[in-house]
């Protein structure tokens, strides 16, 4: 199958301003492309830049300098943006970390989801819309009468079900689901990743996901890039990076993972990573079949 | 795995007895509202409770203490004040709501702006704000009026319009900030939301309690301001009549010693402030109690 670029994205860097003179730098020249129709796990430590990386994806952040491409649409440009507009806003949707501040308290359920639905004027009447928001409660887990419920009356796991609905009601092309499942308990995690892999299978879209556990990014994702300190350090098909992980903080963050085998488990050593010094010039390698470290300049494999 | 096929799971509701509720009318400020319900309905319908017509002097029946004929008596140009009351009452009132629309309209849109704006231009609308609200409002009234010319009564609804949205501004930008970086206004702009369907859906519901008791009390300094301007000349002319244009005329009655001439719209005025001070402070209450339960 041949593989089309959704989103490209060329050192993308993004400073947060804390004072005059002092910024953190969230984001350092990221670069990499997002394929139609993948699943893209962004795996890293916390505080590592993921979710900048999301908000920036979805022009909720204007990046300091680098450029993101969607469909060859310089979205960081201003005059691009506005001229595409309807469009990015309906092909793009989100799911934030945390499904408590995503939703407004005052709204019910049902207005939460017939919110999107009504700017982007999707249903001509009412009824249909009615229609099409059970159908993604159901989607979810969710029973009807949930929809006449507000956010402070429902579990923090209905909440983010909820914000999953309110994504995929969309059926948008691109979704950036930000830690989507962390809240959940493991069955309905597994049911939540499930409908991801059977929407990718069905409904071609695209996924970047963004998570903490290692297990399920790997079930999961076609590829996966690690995330250290606002770099991305390196980026792999999954089967590759989880058994010839290259860069030394990728090593250590595999080698937490749990193995089922107790023989094996036992002798397991978790490695640990020092760190290294990333303010010296860092090149962002392909070392053969798709497979991208950083590496200090003059390392060559 | 399926479109349909999900599993649900998690605690299903079962169905209570039913328990009796406390009577709706508990605590609520029926009687203020009743009263200035039936002052309200006086006005409106002024036209079918009018013995006389407000604006006929009758130069032989001035000054009359109230009898049979003159419910409330009659001022000293001869006019019943009885009819004047409800019809006086239709201007007062509609300057107190048309200046409070007014007023208000800019305070949601002003203050919405400046806390939605950027630091900079965020603070240069606050201090405009303030430098609005450190000039003495009678000084700006009085050029406005100028400005305007002869004073009527939507030329006075305005000025007063205009010279008091900017406490409630204040108020609104505070709020506006404070959840203008939640991740739901945030959600809201992702989908396409624009200003308008944000301050609509977003803000205002959350900015609404925190008015409501200023809105009501607008309604209250509208009609006092208009009072206040017509008793000292420099409002409503005589010949249009309202509560506070019938108060000018007290100097006049009270050196001919007519009391009720300045005591009927007098108690009217203050009856009315009353209760539109006392919903006022229960609506207060109301979202004191309604934001400590959330
Ligand atoms: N609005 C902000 N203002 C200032 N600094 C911020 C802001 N948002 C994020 N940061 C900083 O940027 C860095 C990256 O944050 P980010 O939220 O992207 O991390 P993350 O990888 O999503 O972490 P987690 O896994 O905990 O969600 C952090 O050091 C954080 O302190
Ligand atoms: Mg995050």
């Amino acid at each position: 199958m041949e593989t089309k670029t959704l989103v490209e994205i060329n050192n993308l860097t993004h400073l947060f301003r804390l004072t005059k003179s002092v910024a953190i730098k969230a984001l350092s020249d990221v670069s990499f492309s997002i394929n139609q129709g993948e699943i893209l796990g962004i795996v890293g430590e916390s505080g590592s830049g993921k979710s900048t990386l999301a908000r920036c994806l979805m022009n909720i952040h204007k990046p300091y300098k680098g450029e993101i491409f969607y469909k060859g649409i310089n979205i960081c440009d201003k005059k691009q943006f506005a001229a595409n507009k309807k469009m990015l806003q309906k092909n793009r949707q989100i799911i934030f970390q945390d499904s408590n501040s995503s939703l407004n308290q005052r709204m019910s359920i049902r207005e939460i989801l017939a919110e999107p639905l009504e700017i982007q004027k999707l249903f001509k009447t009412a009824a249909e819309r009615e229609e099409h928001m059970r159908y993604h409660m159901s989607f979810v887990g969710l029973e009807p009468r949930f929809l006449d419920l507000y956010p402070p009356e429902i579990s923090g796991g209905q909440r983010q079900r909820v914000s999953i609905a309110r994504a995929l009601e969309m059926r948008p092309e691109l979704l950036v689901a930000d830690e989507p499942v962390a809240s959940l308990d493991v069955s309905i995690q597994a049911q939540i990743i499930n409908l991801f892999k059977h929407l990718q299978e069905e409904h071609h879209f695209t996924l970047l996901f963004i998570a903490h556990d290692l297990a399920m990014v790997e079930f999961l994702c076609d590829r996966v890039g690690v995330m250290y300190h606002g770099h991305l350090v390196e980026l792999a098909e999954t089967k590759e990076l989880f058994n010839n992980p290259v860069h030394a903080y990728t090593k250590a963050l595999l080698s937490a993972i749990p193995v089922p085998d107790p023989r094996i488990e036992r002798g397991r050593k978790i490695l640990e990573f020092e760190g290294v010094d990333m303010t010296v010039r860092h090149d962002f390698n392909d070392i053969g079949n798709g497979h991208f470290v950083l590496q200090d300049e003059g390392v060559t494999v | 795995m399926t479109d349909n096929d999900f599993v649900l799971v998690g605690i299903k509701p079962i169905k209570l007895p039913e328990t009796i509720n406390p009577p709706w009318w508990r605590g609520r400020p029926l009687f203020s509202a009743a009263i200035l319900a039936l002052i309200i309905l006086g006005c409106i319908f002024a036209n079918s409770i009018m013995t006389k017509d407000p604006t006929f002097m009758d130069l032989l029946n001035y000054s009359k203490a109230p009898n049979s004929e003159f419910l409330f008596g009659t001022d000293t140009l001869g006019r019943d004040i009885f009819s004047m009351i409800w019809y006086g009452g239709r201007i007062s009132l509609f300057i107190g709501v048309v200046a409070t629309l007014i007023s208000t309209t800019i305070a949601v849109i002003f203050g919405s702006i400046s806390g939605l704006a950027p630091d900079w231009l965020d603070t240069l609308m606050m201090r405009l704000t303030e430098i609005f609200l450190s000039v003495p409002t009678l000084l700006v009234v009085v050029i406005l009026q100028a400005i305007l010319g002869k004073a009527n009564t939507v030329s006075i609804s305005i000025v007063i319009g205009v010279t008091s949205w900017m406490s409630i501004a204040k108020v609104i930008r505070t709020e506006v900030r404070q959840i203008r970086n939640s991740e739901y206004v945030i959600a809201s702009g992702c989908m396409g939301g624009g200003f308008f369907h944000i301050l609509r859906k977003h803000l205002a519901p959350n900015f609404v309690s925190s008015i409501m008791f200023m809105v009501v009390m607008n309604i209250r300094t509208a009609i006092v301001s208009e009072s206040t301007l017509s008793f000292m000349g420099i409002g409503l002319p005589l010949e249009i009549i309202s509560w506070g244009s019938m108060l000018s005329l007290s100097e006049k009655a009270l050196l001919s010693g007519s009391w009720h001439v300045i005591l009927v719209p007098g108690v009217f005025l203050t009856v009315t402030l009353m209760c539109i001070t006392n919903i006022g402070n229960y609506l207060r209450s109301e979202v004191n109690r309604k934001e400590s339960n959330m």
